[in-house]
């Protein structure tokens, strides 16, 4: 696989709608997703985490630089997991899950095996909206990995989750990495998440926020999140933001 | 005898106590009828207040309901009635899904781009302050006896509510749902079917009561002024011969069959579209 995710001299700024200032997010950030890496980007709130998922998914344009996903002629196929699950209500849950696939030019046949991965095939024919938070997240997950995507992009997919929930959530995800690696890129608060799930964690800093300090983490999938290699990790990385 | 809903001792019945309560079964059905049964009293009301009315005045211009009625069972029994009927369904039905798709897409143009709804505001205020008489006349003028007349006439008058209550609508409608659509690369259709018309269902529904109501008023007086069938040609026809018990019998059946097509379609289709809200409120 040679897909890659890389941003290159990324310069992107806001300008405040009463007193028109400019508020810099980011000017001249570099980061890199190497093939079948999936990296965590970590940092406070307002660093603009989001604001570079939203570049790589093309909601968002930089001001300058340049962000490139695949680096072919024709876009790379995304997969996004949001932090909402953003699922049609009106729509059962199966037919949520082909509608991505038919976007993708692929055979929704394949919303039932979807399904079945994230443990939801007797939910198919029901509404999101009898769902739990978890499983309507569930749904996003199987929607994100259906169309069976180049690059995934997690924007603090689980953080509105209760704690169990969001272990049990982050444990599939792992399992889904390990059965098929692609490049992937997670925006998330959690130092412990972004341990137990990514190859490469970076901190990002600052305003404009640049990264900082990076991680590299060494432990064979699948992980646990008791790994005390995990832990040890992670305490480093809380102790780096505080 | 006693009514036993539970465990429990069985208290008996005292001479002096009320009586006992209709079966919950029935009084389920009352309930369920209520509205129905509110709306054939305010009917009732009316065709008694209207006869007696009639009996005070005693005058060829206010006849009584019998008379009414008598022209109602004459008009049914006519198939000329459902030809006019037929024929302006028609040039309604078409003027309306003219208007429509026309609001639609200037709607959810106004909604995503400020520049769009700048463009279009002035449109959609002239539109919703110029009289449907007005464009009754202007169209008799511009197109004649053609089809064109009538249905164009529908169409300008009631596109700019439609218009202006899907641009309200597209205020409700979740941006992140367009990002996640985005994302997910789904095709204009796609977007236009299960993400637009769907956020959009209350105020097309909405918009549509107001956009038919203003319809039907156009159309009569399209069809009185520039065209030889339909109901409005027909209720001109009754002025002619001043046969008020006709006029109002041709008003009387067009208000029913609207409120049959309310009741029976625009509902049924509401419902329909609702039909998610009530699986996730059970």
């Amino acid at each position: 696989m040679s897909t890659t995710v890389e941003l290159s001299g990324v310069r992107k700024a806001y300008t405040g709608p009463r007193d028109r200032s400019v508020q810099k997010v980011f000017d001249g950030l570099d980061l890199s997703v190497g093939p079948g890496e999936l990296v965590a980007v970590v940092g406070a709130s307002g660093t603009g985490k989001t604001t570079l998922l939203h570049m790589v998914a093309g909601l968002e344009s930089p001001d300058g630089g340049r962000v490139s996903v695949g680096g072919g002629a024709s876009p790379e196929r995304l997969g996004v997991v949001f932090q909402q699950p953003r699922l049609l209500d009106w729509l059962p849950v199966r037919a949520n899950v082909e509608i991505a696939l038919r976007s993708a030019g692929m055979d929704e046949g394949l919303a039932d095996a979807a399904l079945a991965d994230v443990g939801l095939a007797e939910y198919a024919d029901t509404y999101p909206s009898v769902l739990s938070g978890g499983q309507r997240q569930r749904v996003a997950v199987a929607r994100a990995f259906s169309v069976d995507p180049a690059v995934v992009l997690l924007d603090e997919p689980f953080s509105a989750l209760d704690e169990l929930t969001g272990r049990r959530l982050r444990l599939l995800l792992q399992d889904l990495w390990v059965r098929t690696p692609r490049v992937g890129l997670l925006v998330t608060h959690s130092p412990a998440e972004a341990v137990l799930l990514a190859d490469r964690v970076v901190l990002l800093a600052g305003r404009p926020a640049t990264v900082v300090r990076e991680y590299r983490v060494d432990v064979p999938r699948p992980r646990s999140p008791e790994d005390p290699a995990l832990f040890d990790l992670h305490r480093r990385i809380v102790a780096d933001l505080l | 005898m006693s009514l036993r809903t539970g465990p429990g001792p069985v208290r008996p019945r005292e001479p002096d106590d009320a009586p006992p309560p209709a079966p919950a079964g029935l009084r389920a059905a009352l309930r369920r009828r209520q509205g129905p049964l509110a709306a054939a009293a305010f009917l009732l009301l009316l065709v008694s207040g209207w006869h007696l009315m009639s009996l005070a005045l005693d005058s060829l211009l206010v006849p009584g309901a019998d008379d009414i009625a008598a022209e109602i069972a004459r008009l049914v029994a006519d198939p000329g009635f459902y030809a006019d009927l037929g024929v302006t369904f028609q040039r309604v039905a078409l003027g309306f899904a003219l208007a429509f798709a026309a609001a639609l897409a200037v709607g959810i143009a106004m909604g995503r781009s400020p520049l769009a709804r700048r463009f279009f505001e002035p449109a959609v205020l002239i539109g919703l302050t110029v009289p449907g008489l007005v464009w009754a006349l202007l169209c008799v003028i511009w197109f004649g006896v053609d089809l064109i007349n009538p249905v164009m006439a529908v169409a300008l008058s009631s596109a700019p509510a439609l218009t202006l209550s899907i641009h309200q609508g597209t205020r409700t409608t979740d941006p992140q749902l367009l990002e996640m659509a985005h994302v997910y690369r789904f095709s204009a259709a796609d977007r236009l079917r299960y993400l637009w018309l769907p956020s959009l269902a209350p105020a097309l529904f909405g918009g549509a009561r107001l956009g038919l109501s203003l319809a039907w008023k156009v159309i009569v007086l399209v069809e009185i002024f520039g065209m030889s069938s339909g109901v409005g040609s027909s209720i001109n026809r009754e002025f002619a011969a001043q046969n008020v018990a006709g006029v109002l019998a041709w008003t009387a059946l067009f208000a029913l069959v609207m409120a049959a097509l309310e009741y029976g379609v625009l509902q049924g289709l509401e419902n329909r579209a609702a039909r998610w809200r009530k699986v996730a409120a059970v």
